[in-house]
C-alpha cells in the first residue's frame, strides 16, 4: 500500500470513529444502514463482479441472515451478539452452497432468472414459516446482547455494524488478492481460459456463491437490529435491484467500489425520499446516465480523473 | 461574588427558559406534522389520497382561516413504498431531521408496527394510523384512526345474528395480522350467541386466485359468508362465486373492504353484496360535514375525485386541529394528548359525534350497505360497538 492509500485509510477508519460523536443523530442511523449495505455490495461482487454471476436474488440472502440473526437473538438470549451474527451469515452460506450447486449448469441470463426466481422463493418461505417467522404480521427484533451489555442505543448498533464492516472489508481486500481472488478474476475473464490454466471452476463459482451469502447473511443480521422489524414486505425484489445498482455504480470487481457504490446508493435512496412517487424515475434515469457516462463505476472514473 | 450570582441566576433562568420554548415542531407561527407512508408500492393510491389529498385538504382549509390558534399546519411526507425498514428510515428522519411535532395518518400494519416503538420511546404522539389491529390499543401515544377489527366484527355479528337471525357462518379470511384479528374475534362474537363458525377458508397475501377456497365454502353452504381480504382476491372470490352460480349465501364483506375499488373490480358480481361501510358514501352523502369535504375538494383539487381514503384522512387532520386547538397557546405533545382524551360529543358532520377518552379510540362504529346497481346503499343507522 502507497503512502497516500495508508493515509486515506487511517482517515477513514478514524472518520468512523468519531462519527457518532460529531454527526447528528439520524445521521448515525444512515451510517449504519450504509455499513450493512457495503456489505451486501461486497458479497453481491464477490459473486458478480469477480466471478460475473449476477445475482438478482441477493434480498434472499438478506432475509435468511436477517431472520436466523433475529431468530436466535429470540429463542437463545444468552449467545452474545458475534456468535449469533456469524451461525446467521453460516446459515446463509449453507443455503447458498445449496443454491449454488444446481446454478453451475446455468451461464448468464439463465442464472440471473434462476436467482430473481429464488428472492421470491425466500419471501414465500417467510410467509408460510410463520410459526418461525411471524409471517405477513412482521417480527420484532430484539435489541443485540454483548454478555451482560445490551447493545440498544443507536451508537451501539453503529459500533457493532462499523466493528464488524471493518473485518469484513479488510478480509475481502486480502481475499481477492489470494490464490482465491485470482482464480475468481480468471474465471471472470474467460472460463474456458481459466479451465485450460487448471483453475476448478466448478469449485470456486460455487465458492464464490458461499462466500457471497455469508458476507450477505451477516449483513443481514445487523439489518435486523439496525431496523429492528423484520417483515417479509422489506426483501422485495426492488431492493436485490439496488444492490446491483450499488456495485454498478461502484464498479464491478472492486472492493472500494462497492463502498463507494453502496454509500452512494443509500445517500441518494435516502435523500429522494421526499420525492414520492418520482423518485423511481429519477433514480432509473441516475442509474442510465451513470451507465452511459461511467462505464466501469465510479472507482474507474475516479482513477482515470486522477491519472489526467 | 455579586459577578457570580447573577451569573448563576443567568443560568438558572435560561435552563428554565429552554423547556418552554422547545416543544419540537411547535414555533409561534407554524406547527410541523408529516408521515411516512405508501406514494408507491401497491398502496400508493391510498397512501397519496390519504396525505395530500386528505390531511394536506382540511389543513389548506384551516390555514386559509388563519391556522390553529395563530398557527399555520406544514406538512411533511416520505415515501415507504409499504416497506418497514423504509418506514423506520422515514420515520427516524421525520422526528430528527425535520423535527415534526407529531406524526399523522401513516399506513399499514407492517410499516405502522415497525415505528412503533421507537416512536413510544421518544414520545412522539402516532395520530389516526391508517389500519385497524387492535395491538395499537393501550399506548399512551397512539391513538387510533380507524374502527378496530374487533369492535368491527362485534357490530357484524351483532346484527346479522340479532337483526337478520342468520345462525350459520362461513368466513374467507386473508392469513395474516388482519385477517387473524378478525376471525378471532369472529369466533368471540359468535360465542357469545352460542353459535360457531362452520366453515374457515384462508388466503395467502398477493394470491389471487381463491376458486379452491369458494368451492369448498359453498360445499359448507353457511347462510353468510365473511370476505376479511382486500380489493383485489374479495373481488376475485365474488367473480368466482358468480362463475359457479352460487347465490344462496350473503356475502359480508369487512369495513377496510367495503369501498369503491373493490366494487370496480368486481364489476356485476358485487350485485347483493353487503358489507360493513366505515365511512358515509363519499360522492352521494348529504352530511354536512359531506358537502363541506367534496367543497373543499372541489375547491383545491378539482380534479381529484372524492373517495373514502382522502376522507379518512381529511377527517384524521379535522381531529388533530380540534385536538391542538383546545390545547391552546402552549401546545406541546402531553398538552395535546390530554386535549385529544377530552374531545366530547366533537360534531364533525362526517361521523356520529365523537369522544375519545382514556382508551384513544377514536371510532368505534360503521354503518350497513348493499351494493345495488353498483354503489352501497345504505342499510341501517348507525351501529354501535360499545
Amino acid at each position: 500500500m502507497t503512502a497516500r492509500g495508508r493515509f486515506a485509510v487511517g482517515a477513514l477508519l478514524a472518520a468512523l470513529l468519531v462519527w457518532p460523536w460529531v454527526a447528528p443523530r439520524y445521521f448515525v442511523f444512515l451510517a449504519s444502514v450504509i455499513l450493512v449495505n457495503v456489505i451486501v455490495a461486497i458479497g453481491l461482487n464477490l459473486l458478480s463482479g469477480y466471478t460475473n454471476q449476477l445475482s438478482f436474488g441477493h434480498a434472499g440472502f438478506l432475509a435468511i441472515g436477517a431472520y436466523t440473526t433475529a431468530v436466535l437473538t429470540l429463542r437463545a438470549p444468552g449467545l452474545p451478539v458475534l456468535v449469533t451474527l456469524v451461525l446467521g451469515g453460516l446459515a446463509t452460506a449453507a443455503v447458498g452452497l445449496a443454491f449454488g450447486v444446481p446454478c453451475l449448469r446455468l451461464g448468464g441470463l439463465y442464472l440471473t432468472m434462476a436467482t430473481l426466481a429464488f428472492g421470491f422463493v425466500i419471501t414465500e418461505a417467510i410467509l408460510n414459516l410463520d410459526g418461525l417467522t411471524r409471517g405477513a404480521d412482521g417480527l420484532r427484533v430484539p435489541a443485540a446482547r454483548l454478555g451482560a451489555l445490551a447493545l440498544s442505543s443507536d451508537a451501539a448498533r453503529y459500533y457493532l455494524t462499523a466493528a464488524v464492516a471493518t473485518v469484513m472489508v479488510a478480509a475481502a481486500v486480502n481475499l481477492v488478492r489470494t490464490r482465491t481472488g485470482r482464480a475468481f478474476l480468471a474465471i471472470r475473464e474467460s472460463e474456458i481460459a481459466a479451465q485450460a490454466s487448471g483453475v476448478p471452476v466448478a469449485a470456486y463459482k460455487t465458492l464464490a456463491f458461499g462466500l457471497s451469502a455469508f458476507y450477505t447473511g451477516v449483513a443481514g443480521g445487523l439489518f435486523a437490529f439496525v431496523v429492528g422489524f423484520l417483515s417479509p414486505d422489506a426483501f422485495d425484489v426492488f431492493l436485490s435491484v439496488d444492490f446491483v445498482v450499488m456495485i454498478i455504480v461502484g464498479g464491478l470487481g472492486s472492493v472500494p467500489g462497492s463502498i463507494i457504490g453502496a454509500t452512494v446508493v443509500t445517500v441518494l435512496h435516502d435523500g429522494l425520499a421526499a420525492f414520492q412517487n418520482y423518485r423511481p424515475l429519477i433514480f432509473g434515469a441516475l442509474l442510465i446516465a451513470c451507465m452511459l457516462f461511467m462505464p466501469g463505476g465510479m472507482t474507474r472514473a475516479l482513477s482515470r480523473v486522477r491519472r489526467r | 461574588m455579586r459577578f457570580i450570582l447573577s451569573l448563576f441566576v443567568l443560568v438558572l433562568g435560561l435552563a428554565a427558559a429552554v423547556p418552554v420554548a422547545a416543544q419540537q415542531g411547535v414555533s409561534d407561527t407554524e406547527i410541523v406534522i408529516g408521515c411516512s407512508n405508501s406514494f408507491s408500492g401497491p398502496l400508493a393510491y391510498t397512501g397519496e389520497q390519504a396525505t395530500r389529498f386528505g390531511v394536506d385538504l382540511y389543513l389548506k382549509v384551516v390555514n386559509d382561516a388563519g391556522g390553529i390558534n395563530g398557527r399555520k399546519v406544514r406538512t411533511v411526507y416520505y415515501d415507504d413504498g409499504y416497506k418497514p425498514q423504509e418506514a423506520v428510515a422515514n420515520t427516524r428522519k421525520l422526528v430528527e431531521q425535520d423535527k415534526i411535532f407529531a406524526v399523522i395518518a401513516p399506513q399499514g400494519t407492517p410499516p405502522v408496527m415497525a415505528t412503533l416503538e421507537y416512536l413510544e420511546e421518544n414520545r412522539v404522539p402516532l395520530l389516526f394510523p391508517f389500519q385497524g389491529s387492535p395491538v395499537i390499543r393501550g399506548k399512551k401515544y397512539v391513538f387510533s384512526g380507524m374502527t378496530l377489527y374487533d369492535r368491527q366484527s362485534r357490530m357484524m355479528i351483532d346484527y346479522l345474528v340479532g337483526q337478520r337471525k342468520l345462525k350459520s357462518f362461513g368466513v374467507l379470511y386473508q392469513d395474516d395480522d388482519y385477517g387473524k384479528s378478525f376471525l378471532t374475534a369472529f369466533e368471540k362474537d359468535l360465542a357469545r350467541h352460542n353459535l360457531k363458525m362452520t366453515a374457515t377458508e384462508s388466503v395467502k397475501r398477493g394470491v389471487t386466485d381463491v376458486s379452491a377456497q369458494i368451492a369448498k365454502l359453498r360445499a359448507a353452504s353457511p347462510q353468510a359468508v365473511f370476505l376479511v381480504l382486500t380489493p383485489g382476491p374479495g373481488a376475485q372470490a365474488l367473480k368466482e362465486r358468480q362463475k359457479i352460480g352460487w347465490t344462496d349465501t350473503v356475502m359480508v364483506s369487512s369495513g377496510p373492504l367495503t369501498d369503491e375499488k373493490y366494487l370496480a373490480l368486481a364489476g356485476d358480481a358485487s350485485e347483493g353484496v353487503e358489507g360493513l361501510s366505515l365511512w358515509p358514501d363519499p360522492v352521494t352523502s348529504e352530511l354536512p360535514g359531506m358537502k363541506a369535504y367534496r367543497e373543499a375538494m372541489q375547491k383545491h383539487f378539482g380534479k381529484n375525485e372524492p373517495n373514502r381514503y382522502s376522507l379518512s384522512g381529511y377527517f384524521a387532520a379535522m381531529l388533530f386541529a380540534e385536538g391542538a386547538r383546545r390545547a391552546g397557546k402552549n401546545l406541546t405533545r402531553d398538552t395535546l394528548i390530554a386535549a385529544l382524551e377530552g374531545i366530547n360529543g366533537f360534531q364533525s358532520g362526517i361521523l356520529p359525534p365523537v369522544t375519545i377518552g382514556a382508551d384513544h379510540e377514536t371510532q368505534r362504529q360503521g354503518f350497513w350497505v348493499r351494493v345495488e346497481k353498483g354503489r352501497f346503499k345504505q342499510l341501517t343507522d348507525w351501529l354501535k360497538s360499545d
